[in-house]
């Protein structure tokens, strides 16, 4: 059973007249990439900045652990951060801004863990390159090492691929993947839909500050694959016919007239054909196939005709 | 705290622009020192001829006569100093730990002390090496006297520069705190008041003021103007140190 490590429940920002999140519900379980979806300015930094304590929620709770923030702000410090770019002082160089930053962590004999911080991502422990003169994703890199450096339980990331090459993406995917194979709890965002349904588990879509959908993987996966839709006067009477004489076997049953079928090596005309001539008739039939992107479109296009 | 103000202090003691910022500092107190010796013939302060003061007169005459440099150096580290961190966005690393915003003040709070020491020594020692050499005067005067000014000194000075990081804090940019940083350094807050108390019968608000308490000359010895002194700048100094704190702790951070 997968436990809850963090609750969002009704958290709401306003500056001044502008509300930048308005009531926001979800949880997030233990050992999850949760995947926070949404276009430029929807909110989703505004919301990752008040998950990890660098802003204040105007209402609403976010509970760590069943714990409410508000009783106890001591978990904050259990994240890891990195948003929006990483805090870096770019006359240092990547081992020294470690070291700096493990002495507020009161960390004895931090070395060997910055060394091996340091090579985790990617960079050299060695090098007396200062932080001014790297490339973005080292940048990148340096700042995950540093959100990794209090051993945090969650790590936050805030469009982490912004500005990478194609390279440096991969290498970053790479990353994210093999630290939350450590057990690591990982909230990223981006509005790359592409990059990010390579990593995350749950997606959470976030349009003008609100939360329209919260979904898993396989349920996203399930509702954006190739399929048929069939609409007829009794699925029950039909379906046998389709799984004798068409080999159906992948199929989801809507309701009472509708069907979804999976399996990628039925065409329409073989189920109009086989139905017709079993004297079944058909109401519709559509073969459909949707990408995330689409599908997040649509999705905030109808969040945004409900604002309207 | 303890932990975020060694860091602080690393940052603090590794900083070359502190180095520098001091090292100026006492080549242009030499130098001013240079210009009283070349027009010195009329200069007089109290009826004491510059090249014939102490110490302590010495650096009362230089606080006299508004704008302070010291103040300028201090404004100008404490504001570099802060924005540093602020503006390169380093406090995000740090700032989630448990009461990390209140102790990240109270450790610059700190460091600015550090560096007013700093700059109050790098003052005598500019001082006593400029009369040196311009004056062949190096006398210091009463030692006691002496101490009760550097220590009244430096508490004025620590609260100016918790007003400076107060201001910081409050303004979020770098220029606009240079900018209210260098209208508190001309004293122009203690003008105005002066001048609405000229139109108003026995108020005297003005000396009272910070910056204004700095700039005025007062005796060492006697102990209601020790009071003055200390009281000014502990009112000045706790008030602006938990104002500060109040702003951050309520800050929402970039």
């Amino acid at each position: 059973m997968t436990s809850t490590i963090i609750e969002v429940r009704q958290l709401t920002k306003k500056f001044k007249a502008k509300t930048a999140v308005y009531n926001v519900d979800f949880k997030i379980a233990r050992g999850e990439i949760f995947g926070l979806i949404g276009q430029n300015g929807a909110g989703k930094s505004t919301l990752l900045k008040m998950i990890g304590g660098l802003i204040h929620s105007t209402s609403g709770e976010i509970y760590f652990f069943d714990r409410s923030e508000s009783k106890d702000q001591s978990f904050f410090e259990r994240m890891g951060l990195l948003i929006e770019n990483p805090g870096l002082y770019p006359q240092y160089t990547a081992y020294k801004t470690l070291q700096l930053l493990a002495i507020a962590y009161g960390l004895k004999s931090p070395n060997q863990y910055i060394i091996h911080l340091l090579r985790l991502v990617g960079l050299d422990a060695s090098d007396k390159t200062k932080v001014k003169n790297y490339s973005m994703g080292m940048k990148q890199k340096l700042g995950i090492a540093i959100a990794l450096l209090g051993s945090p339980d969650v790590l936050i990331l805030d469009e982490p691929i912004n500005g990478l090459d194609p390279q440096g993406i991969v290498e970053m995917r790479k990353l994210i993947l093999e630290l939350n194979k450590t057990g690591l709890t990982i909230i990223i965002s981006s509005h790359i839909l592409e990059e990010l349904s390579k990593i995350a588990t749950t997606y959470a879509i976030i349009h003008k500050g609100k939360i329209i959908e919260v979904i898993s993987k396989d349920d996203l996966l399930l509702k954006c694959e190739e399929r048929i839709e069939l609409e007829v006067d009794h699925v029950e009477k039909v379906l046998p016919v389709l799984e004798q004489q068409l080999n159906i076997s992948n199929y989801r049953v809507i309701d009472q007239q509708n069907v979804h079928i999976y399996d990628s090596h039925i065409e329409n005309h073989q189920i109009v054909h086989l139905l017709a001539r079993n004297q079944k008739l058909v109401h519709s039939i559509v073969k459909y196939k949707m990408s995330l992107e689409q599908y997040f479109l649509e999705l905030t296009k109808s969040a945004g005709e409900l604002h309207a | 705290m303890l932990n975020i103000f060694r860091m602080d202090l690393h940052r603090f003691i590794t900083n070359k622009i502190m180095y520098i910022l001091l090292l100026v500092f006492c080549a242009f107190q030499i130098f001013g020192i240079f210009m009283f010796k070349q027009y010195a013939q009329p200069i007089q302060a109290g009826g004491i001829d510059i090249s014939k003061m102490n110490e302590s007169e010495f650096i009362q005459h230089l606080f006299s006569q508004p704008p302070s440099w010291i103040l300028i150096y201090i404004f100008v580290f404490c504001v570099y100093f802060y924005f540093s961190e602020y503006n390169s966005g380093f406090y995000k690393n740090y700032i989630t730990m448990k009461k990390a915003r209140v102790y990240s003040v109270v450790s610059k709070i700190l460091v600015q002390a550090i560096f007013t020491v700093f700059m109050m020594v790098a003052m005598v020692v500019s001082d006593l090496i400029g009369r040196g050499i311009f004056f062949d005067n190096t006398s210091i005067g009463d030692l006691g006297y002496f101490a009760k000014l550097l220590i009244g000194l430096f508490l004025l000075l620590w609260a100016f520069s918790i007003l400076i990081l107060c201001t910081s804090i409050f303004t979020r940019s770098m220029l606009v705190s240079f900018g209210i940083a260098l209208v508190l350094v001309l004293n122009v807050v203690g003008m105005i008041f002066a001048v609405l108390e000229s139109l108003l019968d026995n108020v005297y608000l003005s000396q009272y003021l910070l910056v204004s308490t700095i700039y005025s000359t007062f005796d060492y010895n006697h102990v209601r103007d020790l009071i003055h002194i200390a009281s000014v700048a502990t009112v000045t100094l706790l008030l602006f140190a938990f104002i500060a704190i109040r702003l951050k702790i309520k800050e929402d951070l970039r």
